[in-house]
């Protein structure tokens, strides 16, 4: 049934908001093309953030820049919309200088896996307590639908009229391999299993590197799209041992089937205790120069 | 009565000598017995191999500004990379090399055959000499140090404390060794009939030498990050600025600070910004190559006002260039850097104490201003030392940032609020009633993106015009006039490491008669255009020396004034030479002679 006057998102805010639906919310509508599978995330997160009371002032995201990195402002927590492929750097100081915040860096493939991939392994072998979200549409949809390193091999852009020839990468194999403590995968597709993956990154002491598969819907209609993916996603085997770093990269090595889940965790140091154990040891080492400079001065010849 | 003490020393070897090593003794003797020091050495890039290693020092009693042109002593521990630099030993001057090197020398490859009428030889049998002691000849360098001291009866136990000092974290029987090489040089040289003028005299040296401090500029910034209590450090080594994070490394954990070595420069400047946007001081140091790939990042500080401070040492460019020679040619870098009209803070100091105070100054003005704050030196300041006296420490201020009154819900607090000073409220992550998301977009009051025209126009006008009162800040010279007062013939404008020249060839000059001044900026951007006006205006012809080839500060300077100035510019790789800025001095102020006479005598012309 077609309502005889249209109704308007904006009339309707202050009513959902009173609702108390929009906590976490800012009220900046997004800028997301309807359909987009970035809205389950955003969602997702809120739900996440509300199961666990985490406040949204001692919460920040932090982004690059492209159609994901524009979350920060549809959420009512601090935010940092930074410089392209530098969210996981500029996430990195945001926790070094505060411990106590909930960091969250969210961006895109084109961000992650193009322009900001040399800063992934890094974030991830220092084990830097944050929790990265990366939204994977295979495209660059800010700038109307190009090529990215997710794309497949075959897929026909503005910027590859003649087929893209490039293989993709394999983010989570990647992820695998340089020693991220938290590795999983969801879609925008399941809005439920997603919002649970964000809920345990998060909760995760270390780095969490959560891959989401998410629908273009504006600028690819033909490989990954809601129906694809609906078809080809599967949840990972029951029996999944997530301390298994083999199986995890099996499963990840498998990209006819994307599977979704938690690929592998595991407990160690993180960037935040080692830098106290620094200090700590340097409050120690002091002590020690200090009789080490008295007992050589007694031997100076006058 | 004695003279004034003023000596340069210079000692010469190849790679793994020792030279470095040596130099470095000396300096910390002279400082212990009283001494005022700067010394700078020249290095080549590689670790190992047989390059050229020079360590200069020069000991005075009264306050100098610079390296000195000649040199009094030189010292060779291998001949072949000592001979060019014969000609450096002033008339008079004294020339120590070895009298029997190791293996037979080729015609003309020994020194003694290049000295001129003028020097007067010290053949010493160093090897022999460093064998005898210590049944190695690895102590030559020692030796040469003992021989030096001995014959200008320099204070034996300052030298003892220093060589202690020196290997106090190596096995005793090394120091014990460095012990008996440099007592055997000090014999030979209290032996020794001295027969050049070189004058030391120490009871002109200051009698409490414990208080001073010897530093190198690096040394001095960390000194000085350390007490503007320095929370976070992000780095990324690259000559000649790796001394900084050095430094910091050991220091600042000791104080709760947290410090990381980056995956590159870009993650560095990265993260400081993001340290800085949660509130705590934090800074990065790198060198031209690595502000290159910081300017996106520095833009994004000023777009979105969050208080950084970065140390950029300066050495040879474009491109990887001469990465242990120095340069001033990155000022265009730090002040325009990046795009965007993205106007920050450059302090450029001129010696160790300024690299000190402005290094701590910039973090207060960092989160004063709530803009990146670049300080400027180059690598003949970072690794220049210098006596430094660290009388009544200052007192650097807590953050002092702007914060929010009230507790303002979030989408209501404007974090870019309009202000009649352009500068804001802030408030970090964690405090309630703060939210608001930071961005590099251009973005209205309450940080929401917005790019109408009227708001990126009062925007780029608020982010220029906070930057006014920068001039105004206490605790820093940004400007400051030494030499003649009043109308003077030659003025010279300089800054960074080359103002310590640019003022002692002033101080020659005005010995010659010529009335002249100097005037070092401390402050690169925003400029402080009516000082250095006041100070043009009084010039019949304004000098400006640099180390660059294009003449970096006299565009900027002239292009800011609209007033011609002459470039002495000076790319070599070496600190400026002051014998030429003294010719540039004379020339300039004969020109206005020539002018004067035209003018006075127009029917003659």
């Amino acid at each position: 049934m077609i309502p005889e006057q249209p109704v308007y998102l904006e009339d309707k805010v202050d009513e959902i908001r009173q609702s108390g639906r929009l906590a976490y919310r800012s009220t900046a509508l997004p800028t997301w093309c309807p359909g987009c599978g970035y809205y389950s995330m955003t969602e997702g997160l809120v739900n996440a953030l509300t199961e666990l009371r985490i406040k949204g002032e001692d919460t920040v995201i932090v982004s690059g820049i492209g159609c994901a990195s524009r979350f920060p402002f549809f959420m009512d927590t601090y935010g940092f919309h930074t410089l392209h492929g530098r969210a996981l750097p500029v996430a990195t100081g945001v926790k070094v200088a505060n411990d106590k915040l909930t960091v969250v860096a969210v961006g895109g493939d084109g961000d992650g896996f193009a322009i900001g991939c040399g800063h992934i392994p890094h974030a991830a072998r220092r084990n830097v307590n944050i929790t990265y979200l990366l939204f994977d549409n295979g495209i660059y949809g800010l700038t109307k639908g190009q090529v990215s390193p997710t794309s497949a091999t075959g897929f026909i852009t503005p910027t590859s009229p003649f087929q893209n020839r490039d293989a993709p990468l394999n983010p989570l194999l990647m992820l695998l391999s340089y020693g991220a403590s938290w590795v999983g995968q969801a879609y925008a597709g399941w809005p439920h299993h997603l919002t649970q993956l964000i809920r345990q990154a998060l909760e995760h002491p270390g780095f969490s590197y959560l891959h989401v598969l998410s629908p273009c819907v504006t600028f690819d209609k033909t490989d990954r799209t809601y129906q694809n993916l609906d078809l080809a996603v599967r949840e990972l085997d029951a029996d999944h041992d997530s301390s298994d770093m083999a199986a995890a990269m099996r499963a990840a090595a498998d990209t006819n089937t994307p599977t979704l889940g938690l690929y592998y965790a595991e407990k160690r140091e993180t960037l935040g205790q080692a830098l106290d154990l620094i200090a700590a040891r340097a409050a120690g080492a002091q002590r020690i120069k200090r009789a080490t400079t008295r007992h050589r001065q007694r031997k100076t010849p006058a | 009565m004695a003279k004034q003490t003023d000596i340069q020393i210079s000692i010469c070897g190849s790679a793994g000598d020792g030279t470095i090593a040596v130099g470095d003794i000396f300096k910390r003797a002279m400082a212990r017995a009283g001494y005022r020091v700067i010394a700078f050495d020249h290095y080549p890039a590689e670790i190992r191999g047989f390059g050229k290693c020079i360590s200069r020092t020069r000991i005075s009693t009264n306050q100098v500004y610079s390296m000195k042109s000649y040199s009094d002593v030189l010292v060779s521990l291998n001949d072949l990379h000592a001979i060019p630099h014969v000609g450096e030993v002033r008339d008079y001057g004294a020339i120590i090399y070895d009298s029997a090197p190791m293996s037979a020398v080729a015609e003309g490859a020994h020194i003694s055959g290049h000295l001129m009428p003028g020097h007067l030889p010290y053949a010493l049998p160093i090897r022999e000499l460093s064998e005898l002691a210590t049944g190695a000849n690895r102590s030559r360098n020692i030796v040469a140090l003992g021989f030096i001291a001995g014959l200008y009866q320099l204070p034996q136990q300052a030298f003892h404390q220093a060589i202690a000092a020196k290997f106090e974290t190596k096995a005793p029987a090394v120091a014990d060794t460095a012990l008996a090489a440099f007592d055997s040089g000090f014999k030979s040289g209290s032996s020794t009939y001295k027969f050049d003028d070189v004058q030391i005299d120490h009871s002109r040296a200051r009698k409490n030498g414990g208080e001073v401090r010897m530093m190198t500029g690096n040394g001095a910034i960390a000194h000085g990050c350390l007490e503007a209590g320095i929370e976070t450090f992000f780095g990324y080594p690259i000559t000649p600025a790796t001394g900084i994070m050095e430094r910091l490394a050991v220091e600042m954990p000791r104080r709760g600070g947290r410090l990381v070595q980056t995956e590159d420069e870009i993650a560095a400047i990265s993260a400081t910004i993001g340290a800085g946007y949660a509130g705590a001081r934090a800074a990065t140091a790198t060198s031209g190559p690595g502000l290159a790939l910081m300017a996106e990042m520095l833009g994004l500080g000023v777009m979105a006002e969050v208080p950084a401070v970065v140390f950029v040492s300066q050495r040879g460019g474009p491109s990887t260039g001469m990465p242990t020679k120095t340069e001033q040619s990155d000022l265009n870098l730090a002040v325009w850097g990046g795009h965007g009209d993205a106007r920050r803070i450059v302090l450029a100091p001129t010696n160790v104490e300024g690299c000190r105070r402005c290094a701590a100054r910039a973090f207060e003005m960092a989160e004063k201003f709530q803009v990146p704050v670049i300080v400027l030196i180059d690598l003949y300041l970072s690794n220049r030392y210098e006596t430094v006296f660290l009388q009544g420490e200052d007192n650097f201020l807590p953050k002092n940032w702007q914060r929010v009154d009230s507790g303002a819900p979030g989408d209501n607090y404007r974090r870019y609020e309009l202000t009649a000073d352009g500068l804001s409220p802030r408030c970090v992550p964690g405090e309630a009633g703060g939210i608001y998301t930071a961005t590099g977009l251009e973005h209205d009051e309450y940080g929401h993106p917005n790019d109408s025209p009227d708001v990126h126009s009062l925007m780029s006008e608020k982010r220029h015009e906070k930057l006014r009162d920068a001039m105004k800040y206490p605790g820093i010279n940004f400007t400051k006039r030494f030499g003649d007062k009043g109308k003077i013939d030659v003025g010279l404008l300089a800054w960074g490491s080359t103002f310590g020249e640019a003022l002692e060839a002033v101080l020659l000059a005005r010995e010659e008669g010529i009335r002249c001044a100097a005037m070092k900026v401390v402050m690169m951007s925003p400029l402080p255009a009516r000082p250095i006006l006041r100070f043009c205006n009084d010039c019949q012809q304004v000098l400006v020396p640099e180390l660059n080839y294009t003449g970096q500060f006299a565009n900027l300077v002239s292009g800011e004034l609209g007033r011609p100035v002459t470039r002495v510019s000076h790319a070599t790789g070496a600190p400026m030479d002051i014998n030429y800025l003294l010719t540039a001095i004379r020339n300039a102020a004969k020109q206005k002679l020539r002018n004067k006479t035209t003018t006075s005598n127009p029917t003659k012309a």
